[in-house]
């Protein structure tokens, strides 16, 4: 793989530099700063990522992606803490410096239309993961909605952001007129149910603005607590720290009455969103003579129904041939009415063997076909076509046996 | 607290070795085999729609339980969790103290599975599979072990089919869905699924696992990827590791009425508690569960707290209920070592002494 790839090769070669920069680094008392080098790793590693994807396997991949882009943000916060410790500074004093950087990237977005995360400082897009990978996920089931904004005219980011939003509602309140009215009200109802999910969906992103920010400053109190025994000694043990109080910030937020409410208004306003434009893809799709989901759900669901009354039907088969084939020959050649009623009182008395016998799946491998359902099909056919004036009375005999069969299914 | 100790020497030290482990760690992955899923041989002895149903070759030279077991897995993710790596299989364990173990694999649904409803899991489905068993092995009742949502499947089926059912074994399974703890509870109570159905048709698999990753994502989105950079340098590991990836991102889309039913009667009704929960035209009532239970929960579940498992227990109407805890988490509890040694054998031995 890695002869195969020449950017892979860059690649490693940039992480020589990189081992051997900070090494020199180490040596010489941390006195300069290796933050070109680091660069170099992230832009090389860039580089090869894009160059080996079509390369590896789907899985390898995406684990090699997360654990590369967790690898920069665990350099970044390396970076700027050697920085400071290498300009004289205390470790904790390194600490609360990086963390005030962290807090005024964040600081930057607070009320800011269509934050979602992006644009972070690269250690802080932790806390964004949740925003940033909700945003793909709803993209990606909402194809027709994302090509509704990108119809020529519409201009995508106005829609987000707050000034244009009250123009824009205004002129989605006028009514529709003339032949194409219905077609018309259905796009303006489309893009204020967009609005209101956008609307919903800032919500979302900028209260995890605000625990990020009330996080940082818990990591700082949490710090300041710390007794000698527990304070962090290495990068790892601060990260780890780190991941430790944002993880208990963020559960006390996704626990919270306000959380509740901002993630079901988002995914409900997502879904009416989508179900609106789903209707308006129905009416495009019948006005093409095309099949729409609509008739196809219609069709799943009855198909749905008629295979659970077929699925029912064979077990009943099935049951009716197993009691038939307890019927002994002998007593199904007679023809007397006395042998039919004797013929009943047995069949009645065998009805819960026969329950258990009736054990055939509805659709079964050749490995799994159910034995006894032959000889029973070939002893009762016979007795059946052969005695045409029993056949009433055995239909009779069965369906009380049914009851019977029906009653111990269920309980009753 | 003013002083923290350690020096810039230290920090560049550890950055060293960190790139170092992780550029040993990018070749391995790089040069991973494809990564396969369950290990124990195994035959399809049934098949209906996406369902397969799967028996485990027993192991040689073990004194087999006359009484056959069904494992019944949820939906929510893929079954191979079971059966995950040769020295961390559940499977593995039940075969080697002598259970014959069956399996449910409920495939992909699509489409066209939509309007797959509880009705058609429980008294469709498993139903039929348990009869192939029945019939199999010429005996009338069989074990069933649920596990999370395969073990509520199991409890409302056995309730139902108490004919059938011998002994019920339920691991890591959400019966109070309400309990105070319950993060992904708390987040569905005001989401309105019937929207979400008619919308979606099936439930994405993706946005189950966006919601599975969000209980934790410091953890399980972040510092999983750095902690693995300590240990891929082994190509072993890495295996290991890409097993556990792709069980955790394999996550099978969920028929629509299915999930309407489950989430709003279990997760927002609280339907086994509460009462008033129905499965197609039969009503389900705990106290009506007669049979010997092993009730099993994880002590650190962040999916299924204990106290959503545990409280079956007041629920059933058995007086054979027996409870084991575990210490450890919703996946630890196949796949660590510490479950091999002690939940596997106690599954076992519960079985034995009642089959």
């Amino acid at each position: 793989m890695t002869e195969s790839n020449p950017w892979a090769a860059q690649w490693f070669k940039a992480q020589q530099q990189f081992v051997d920069a900070w090494t020199d680094m180490a040596k010489s008392g941390a006195s300069n700063n290796p933050t070109g080098q680091s660069d170099l790793w992230a832009q090389s590693f860039d580089m090869w990522r894009k160059a080996s994807g079509a390369q590896t396997q789907p899985d390898i991949q995406q684990a090699l992606n997360k654990c590369m882009d967790m690898g920069k943000e665990y350099f970044t916060m390396a970076e700027q803490i050697s920085k400071s410790l290498s300009q004289g500074k205390q470790p904790i004093e390194a600490i609360n410096q990086w963390m005030e950087q962290l807090k005024q990237s964040l600081q930057q977005f607070s009320g800011m239309p269509g934050f979602d995360g992006r644009g972070v400082n690269d250690f802080m897009q932790q806390w964004f993961s949740p925003t940033q990978s909700w945003q793909q996920m709803a993209s990606a089931l909402t194809p027709m909605n994302q090509a509704a904004w990108q119809m020529p005219g519409m201009n995508t980011s106005a829609f987000n952001l707050g000034e244009m939003v009250d123009p824009l509602g205004r002129l989605l309140e006028a009514p529709g007129v003339g032949y194409f009215r219905e077609p018309q009200e259905k796009q303006q109802k489309g893009i204020q149910l967009a609005l209101e999910y956008h609307e919903a969906n800032n919500a979302f992103n900028q209260a995890f603005l605000r625990v990020a920010l009330e996080s940082i400053q818990g990591f700082q109190a949490r710090l300041l607590k710390l007794g000698t025994d527990e304070a962090p000694r290495s990068l790892r043990a601060i990260y780890d720290l780190w991941v430790e109080v944002s993880e208990e910030h963020y559960a006390e937020f996704a626990m919270s009455e306000e959380y509740q409410s901002l993630y079901g208004e988002m995914v409900n306003r997502l879904m009416i969103m989508k179900k609106h434009y789903n209707e308006i893809t129905n009416d495009l799709l019948l006005a093409m003579n095309l099949p729409n989901t609509r008739e196809v759900d219609t069709m799943q669901e009855r198909l749905q129904q008629i295979r659970r009354e077929n699925i029912a039907m064979k077990k009943e088969l099935g049951e009716i041939r197993s009691m038939l084939g307890q019927l002994t020959p002998k007593s199904t050649a007679r023809q007397s009415a006395p042998a039919v009623t004797q013929s009943a009182a047995e069949a009645k008395q065998s009805a819960p063997a026969a329950r258990k016998k009736a054990v055939e799946p509805a659709k079964s491998k050749a490995s799994s076909k159910p034995a006894p359902a032959t000889p029973a099909k070939t002893a009762a056919k016979p007795a059946i076509a052969s005695a045409p004036v029993k056949k009433a009375v055995a239909k009779k005999t069965v369906a009380k046996q049914k009851s019977a069969v029906t009653k111990a299914s269920t309980g009753a | 607290m003013s002083n923290i100790p350690f020096r810039s020497d230290q920090v560049v030290e550890e950055i060293v070795q960190f790139n170092q482990n992780l550029s040993k760690g990018v070749k391995n992955l790089l040069e991973a085999e494809e990564i396969s899923a369950g290990v124990t041989p195994r035959e399809e002895v049934y098949a209906e729609d996406k369902l397969k149903l799967y028996r485990y070759q027993p192991s040689t030279g073990v004194v087999q339980n006359r009484v056959p077991t069904l494992i019944v897995y949820a939906l929510v993710n893929r079954p191979y969790m079971t059966d995950i790596q040769e020295n961390r299989s559940t499977i593995r364990g039940l075969l080697d103290s002598g259970q014959d173990v069956y399996l449910i694999d409920w495939g992909y649904p699509d489409r066209a599975d939509k309007y797959l409803t509880l009705d058609d899991y429980i008294n469709g489905y498993i139903d039929r599979c348990v009869d192939v068993m029945r019939k199999r092995h010429g005996v009338d009742k069989i074990n069933i072990l649920g596990i999370c949502q395969g073990g509520v499947f199991s409890l409302c089926y056995s309730t139902l089919h108490q004919d059938k059912v011998k002994n019920l074994v339920t691991m890591v399974t959400p019966v109070d869905c309400k309990t105070p703890d319950n993060m992904l509870s708390h987040w569905v109570q005001k989401m309105d699924i019937d929207a979400i159905v008619d919308a979606m048709g099936n439930l994405p698999g993706e946005m189950l696992n966006w919601t599975f990753l969000n209980l934790k994502p410091f953890q399980l989105m972040g510092q999983k990827y750095v902690s693995m950079v300590d240990i891929i340098s082994d190509e072993k590991n890495v295996k290991n590791f890409m097993r556990m990836e792709k069980w955790i991102f394999d996550s099978p889309d969920q028929a629509g009425e299915a999930f309407r039913q489950f989430i709003k009667d279990f997760y927002q009704q609280n339907k086994l508690v509460e009462g008033g929960l129905k499965i197609g035209e039969h009503s389900v009532e705990l106290k009506d569960l007669k049979l010997p239970i092993l009730n099993i929960f994880a002590e650190q579940d962040h999916l299924v707290p204990p106290a959503s498992s545990k409280v079956l227990g007041k629920l059933v109407g058995t007086k054979d209920y027996t409870e084991l805890s575990f210490p450890g988490g919703h996946i630890g509890i196949y796949v660590s070592g510490k479950a091999q040694a002690t939940v596997t054998p106690a599954i076992s031995e519960w079985l034995n002494k009642r089959s």
